[in-house]
């Protein structure tokens, strides 16, 4: 079809499939690759390289200075029996499965609000995307101050109301529930403004006619907006869950992994066992193990999202 | 036509751009007989004691001096980077407690060859404590440049307020005697006995003055659940949880800094404050009067932590570049560098011919050189393993919470002894690998 009207335009040549392509083709290709290779290069030499290298040094016997040796599976049959590696590994299960409910609800709750037409909307989007904006290292750093259970200013508001606020991030109960908190607040500016996106896309005419059919506010929420914002809440859902489950620097900065190893999480175990140990092959497979999961968990949520997803307005 | 060209010349800009880009990142380094070497700095008055150290080095060897100074907090990481990817100094800096962990995984040569074959070297102007630090597995990895013992840190004001004396400038007071005194001096509002980082690298000189250490003789197993270690870390526990006499701990990761207990000291509503005498400098700054004296003397008597750090040869190095590396690294060990180290006030220099030059404020501060000579107190070679940076997050984590009280010293100690079991594994199996790479 597109042939046919190409070859009916006029002063166009007529070309017979299979023939040589016309120069401007070639040069259209070329210029693609051209403005594709930057990307390309990066994605190569710092995305796919990485991973490829890891895949060969969960292999290795190697402490970085010395010659390696072969290990074989030795690397991946060490984490069975290795206690911290699945403390940590529950560590960034229990983040993420708290830390991404948390912030979808909450971004979803402020882009809701923000979708309401409110006077200087710009402004208000830019302040609570501040958050996102800014680095973790110094955002840490100033939820350290604020936890601080004397005089942070997180306990001084709880005892306004009476409560004696724990000593955070020292406590073996609170310090994860304390760096969950910061993440969120770290974090909700990104999915925010991709549901605001998804809110302003939804049509007014289907809001009018659900309004014309009497339907209450929560009615439809839940059956027009939630299913119109599926595929970003998808797309939200999907980058959060990733995103937690490489947690690492608050960790880090806040407690360090502590108290005993309550906050350890795993890309900051393995930071430990290939930066601070020396042992880059075992590192190496524990992040293998981690991508492959990560790998699962996101393949299990494209193909839920087949049944859970609306594409269609 | 004025397209074609000007896409012809940003293309031709480009490639020219990459190819000028690629170039400067191929940069060769300095010429070959320059004398480089790595160091730690944190501040510009560190800076030009380096600066120091490197025009000594040309008007001694005759060749020029290039030093790559690197902040403390980053400078294991440069190191590390530069030794995998053979871009060491061919000399470089090290805090003697990361030397088993670089010497045992091969980044750095032993040097006993070099010392053998030097008729000028003279290994015993060294006091024995930094030649231990410098040691791995029996063999010399490093040549050390400064070594002190934790002190006691006194603030004689807050002592006279309180109508106390001074304690003894040479006599370790007893544990006992010690717990009095911060009891005594701690509170009513915002004052406290004492200071010192809920750490393992200040616990273990209470661990040694008991008797105690961390790691077994046999290098296998935790020694932290012996009696002895137990003993001492009860009593500091108490310290903190029953006795109350320090400030309050609100953040593991700052309260684990070295830098947290100098910043309570200085405060000035702290009376005593254990920490080396490298801090001597910083706490010249004070508002109020101070002095040092020995670390308390438990049941084995006062055992503080020797730390020191050395300058030691990669092990990439050799051929010519080895020969410089070694007058290099003897250069910069020398009593005359030495002599400039410590004129600097940084620390109490390694060599016992550079003694004199560490000089007071405070009053007291001959007393490290007499506890390093063995004339007053004591002290204990800073004991690590090969995987000492592990070992110290594992305690740094775990011990905490005995001195928040939420665990008892009982209950943290069996809680970390089976983990803390599994490094000392570790590290027996990393000394076993390189006495058979040595081999």
């Amino acid at each position: 079809m597109a042939l046919q009207t190409r070859t009916a335009m006029p002063g166009t040549p007529a070309r017979q499939l299979g023939g040589p392509r016309p120069r401007w083709r070639c040069s259209e290709t070329f210029a693609a690759w051209l403005f594709l290779l930057p990307s390309l290069i990066g994605f190569l030499v710092f995305t796919a390289g990485p991973v490829i290298a890891a895949g060969v040094i969960s292999l290795l016997d190697w402490n970085l200075f010395s010659p390696p040796g072969f290990a074989g599976p030795d690397n991946f049959t060490r984490l069975g029996p290795d206690p911290t590696f699945w403390s940590a590994f529950g560590n960034t299960l229990y983040f993420t499965f708290v830390s991404v409910p948390l912030t979808l609800l909450v971004s979803l709750a402020l882009a809701l609000l923000l979708n309401q037409g409110l006077r200087r909307i710009a402004v208000f989007r830019s302040l609570l995307l501040l958050p996102y904006a800014t680095i973790t290292v110094a955002v840490a750093f100033v939820w350290i101050w604020l936890y601080i259970p004397t005089d942070g200013l997180v306990n001084a508001v709880l005892g306004v109301f009476g409560i004696d606020g724990p000593a955070w991030l020292i406590s073996d109960d609170w310090a994860m529930p304390a760096l969950i908190v910061m993440s969120v607040w770290k974090s909700f500016g990104f999915g925010m403004v991709i549901f605001l996106a998804g809110l302003q896309a939804i049509p007014q005419q289907l809001y009018e006619a659900a309004r014309v059919d009497g339907a209450t506010p929560w009615r439809t929420f839940l059956s027009v907006t939630l299913p119109l914002l599926s595929p970003s809440v998808f797309f939200v859902v999907v980058t959060s869950i990733i995103h937690s489950f490489q947690v690492f620097d608050q960790a880090l900065v806040m407690t360090d992994g502590g108290p005993g190893a309550r906050t350890t999480t795993l890309v900051m175990y393995i930071y430990q066992t290939g930066f601070q140990n020396y042992e880059q092959g075992y590192a190496a497979a524990q992040s293998i193990v981690l991508f492959a999961f990560i790998a699962v968990i996101t393949a299990m949520q494209f193909l839920l999202q087949r049944r859970l997803v609306h594409y269609d307005v | 036509m004025s397209s074609s060209l000007s896409r012809r010349t940003l293309l031709k800009t480009a490639a020219g751009g990459l190819a000028a880009a690629g170039l400067s990142g191929c940069s060769s380094g300095p010429p070959p007989g320059t004398g480089t070497w790595s160091m730690w700095s944190s501040s510009p008055e560190e800076g030009k004691v380096w600066a120091d150290f490197g025009r000594y080095v040309e008007r001694r060897m005759n060749v020029k001096s290039v030093s790559t100074l690197t902040p403390s907090d980053g400078y294991p990481t440069k190191l590390d980077l530069q030794l995998v990817s053979g871009t060491a100094s061919l000399v470089t800096g090290m805090n003697g407690w990361l030397l088993p962990t670089y010497a045992s995984r091969g980044a750095h040569r032993p040097l006993d060859d070099l010392i053998a074959q030097d008729p000028d070297f003279d290994l015993d102007d060294f006091y024995p404590a930094i030649r231990s630090i410098s040691s791995f597995a029996g063999r010399t990895y490093g040549i050390g440049f400064d070594v002190a013992p934790v002190v006691l840190y006194y603030n004689k004001t807050l002592l006279e307020r309180h109508g106390i004396d001074p304690p003894s400038a040479t006599e370790p007071m007893t544990w006992q005697t010690f717990r009095d005194l911060a009891i005594e001096l701690s509170g009513p509002k915002d004052g406290y006995g004492f200071t010192c980082a809920p750490s393992i690298d200040d616990l273990v000189s209470w661990i040694y003055s008991a008797g105690g250490n961390v790691i077994n003789d046999k290098g296998d197993a935790s020694a932290m659940d012996a009696p002895e270690a137990r003993h001492a870390i009860d009593f500091v526990i108490d310290l903190f949880v029953k006795d109350r006499v320090t400030p309050p701990i609100n953040n593991l990761v700052s309260a684990n800094a070295s830098g947290m207990a100098l910043a309570n000291f200085l405060q000035g509503d702290v009376a005593f404050m254990q920490n080396g005498p490298w801090q001597v400098l910083n706490v010249r700054k004070a508002p109020f009067e101070w002095d040092i004296v020995p670390f308390p003397a438990g049941p084995a008597g006062s055992k503080p932590r020797v730390s020191g750090s050395c300058f030691a040869i990669p092990s990439g190095v050799n051929g010519s570049d080895l020969d410089l590396a070694w007058r290099l690294l003897k250069t910069l060990t020398s009593t005359g560098a030495l002599d400039i180290y410590a004129t600097a006030g940084r620390n109490n220099p390694a060599r016992l011919s550079s003694g004199s030059a560490f000089k007071p404020p405070p009053a007291n501060l001959g007393l490290v050189q007499k506890i390093l000579k063995g004339r007053a107190g004591g002290g204990h070679p800073f004991d690590v393993t090969t995987n000492w940076n592990r070992v110290r997050q594992l305690l740094s984590q775990d011990l905490p919470r005995a001195f928040l009280g939420d665990l008892t010293a009982t209950e943290a100690i069996d809680s970390f002894t089976p983990r803390l079991n599994v490094l000392m594994r570790q590290h027996r199996d990393a000394v076993r690998q390189a006495d058979r790479r040595s081999e």
